[in-house]
């Protein structure tokens, strides 16, 4: 009986551990920098692509398991037009995309992000493939009758949800909402989950965004209609999206730019982005991202 | 009750790919922290500066800041002088530095607890100090360093979710994704609640079979 009686355990400790072993592919993801990353990319065959799983811009379809969005779909066909067949999705989360870029854990964030002057000190991005404006979720029936930065910065009480390392921190700064009514949460469902929760009386997010996720809630949250432009030194702000390098990878960056230049705005390109919200309606026009870097918008 | 079907089988699948990764750390990571562990509060023993003071600086380094923190600089600022780990490796290496910490001090304790009277005994029948803490104190020690030992791995295998910083896609950071898709927070953190509770209590039964065990072979009641 003693042999039994260990074979009962050892089978599943086993089975366990064939289980949990390293599949093929899941140690290899070193960090790389250095060199040409354009020919080691070629040669490797995959691009690695770092993204938040933010929808409608970069995210997982948990259906599928593929990893998809605006940026990751335009990857995909610019990759493909470059010679790499594949992308290989990293996931992490929006304020770790910068760092975990600089450190090598992948070559291009395509996660939508906004071309911002204090981001352009850090990477290096290709010109902007969309342009859209704002928006806040409130709670239904917008209890506190907030349309806008301002609004809310000019009610007392009332507190602003954003996501670490978003574009939305800083205008809530750049309007003049006081630190201590500002609310941060880790991701986008946790900020709206915030709003629920009464922790904040709004989640302000992309116009994209907020409908996704209004699309996809349950809760009793809505849109707040109308909303204000937000105006910051006179001028109406309106976020560019694009792909991140780094510093040093400028070879990489020219090459991609100049694929992504003639694939953005065409039909094909519209195509592939509008299932997401995108259209002819949220094109950059011709703004360049050294131009955005320089603060003009 | 059919709602309840849809839902698992929906996101069931995404969990358990999650549990994998946290099972693969807290594996992973209780191996390192046993060997540092073992090798960290033997060497606060020693006599010798040139073993017990890195020791005590491992333990008082990993003991003394923020498991979070070690995370981001091992997995962000390595790479920067050349050292750029795959994010399993970072995870399962972090995470047992940290326990293995505080394993050292539970190893060490336990064979300070060891009766001197057990030494003297030794050394009375002519056995030299490596024999005697291998064969007198250690399995007296050992039986000492389990239930807080079992402590610690349930411990270590709740803080794999710190891990999800570093792209890993542990339970936590899977159950962070679903939600990202249907935005039902309760329902999906109720079950990760749930899966936590039960590999918990599998590790803490393991522990106490462990125990059992081990005051057998001493000889002792349980």
């Amino acid at each position: 009986m003693p042999l039994l009686r260990r074979l009962t355990w050892a089978l599943p400790a086993v089975l366990l551990l064939v289980w949990l072993w390293p599949r093929p592919g899941e140690l290899e993801r070193g960090a790389m920098t250095g060199g040409d990353a354009l020919a080691r990319i070629r040669e490797a065959g995959v691009a690695r692509i770092g993204f938040a799983n933010e929808a409608p811009y970069a995210f997982i379809d948990t259906t599928t398991g593929r990893l998809t969005g605006e940026a990751p779909e335009l990857a995909r066909l610019v990759f493909r037009q470059l010679g790499v067949r594949e992308i290989e999705g990293v996931l992490t989360e929006f304020g770790a995309l910068i760092p975990a870029l600089k450190a090598g854990r992948f070559d291009v964030i395509a996660a939508g992000m906004y071309i911002t002057p204090p981001r352009c000190a850090e990477v290096r991005f290709s010109d902007p493939t969309y342009a859209i404006g704002e928006a806040f979720i409130v709670p239904a029936g917008n209890p506190l009758d907030l349309h806008g930065y301002e609004d809310l910065r000019d009610t007392p009480g009332a507190t602003i949800g954003v996501v670490t390392g978003a574009i939305q921190l800083e205008y809530a700064r750049a309007v003049g909402i006081p630190d201590d009514r500002i609310r941060i949460f880790p991701n986008a469902p946790s900020a709206v989950d915030g709003v629920s929760a009464g922790r904040a009386s709004v989640y302000a997010g992309t116009d994209l965004t907020v409908n996704d996720l209004l699309r996809r809630t349950t809760a009793p949250l809505e849109r707040a209609e109308p909303f204000d432009d937000l105006v910051i030194d006179g001028q109406v702000v309106k976020g560019y999206g694009a792909f991140a390098f780094r510093p040093d990878d400028t070879g990489f960056r020219d090459a991609f730019n100049q694929v992504l230049g003639a694939t953005v705005g065409t039909d094909t390109h519209l195509a592939l982005v509008e299932p997401f919200g995108f259209g002819r309606e949220t094109l950059p026009g011709p703004i360049t991202a050294l131009e955005l870097c320089q603060g003009s918008s | 009750m059919t709602d309840l079907l849809a839902f698992l089988r929906t996101h069931l699948p995404a969990l358990v790919e999650g549990l994998r990764v946290t099972l693969q750390l807290t594996l992973g990571g209780a191996v390192v922290a046993a060997l540092l562990g073992v090798a960290a509060g033997l060497g606060r023993r020693s006599r010798s500066r040139w073993i017990s003071w890195p020791a005590h600086l491992y333990v008082e380094i990993f003991r003394g800041t923020s498991a979070m923190v070690q995370l981001f600089w091992f997995y962000f600022a390595l790479p920067f002088f050349g050292l750029g780990l795959p994010a399993l490796v970072t995870g399962v290496l972090v995470l047992g530095l940290n326990s293995g910490a505080y394993f050292a001090e539970v190893v060490r304790s336990a064979i300070a607890h060891v009766d001197r009277g057990q030494w003297e005994a030794g050394r009375a029948l002519g056995l030299d100090d490596r024999t005697i803490l291998s064969r007198v104190v250690m399995p007296q020690a050992l039986a000492m360093m389990l239930p807080p030992a079992g402590n610690l791995l349930v411990e270590l295998m709740k803080n794999t979710a710190l891990v999800s910083l570093i792209t890993l896609s542990e339970l936590t950071f899977a159950t962070q994704v679903q939600r990202a898709a249907t935005l039902q927070t309760v329902p999906l953190f109720a079950l990760a609640l749930l899966v936590y509770f039960a590999v918990a209590q599998v590790l803490l039964t393991g522990v106490r079979r462990l125990e059992r065990r081990v005051t057998a072979y001493r000889g002792l009641r349980a």
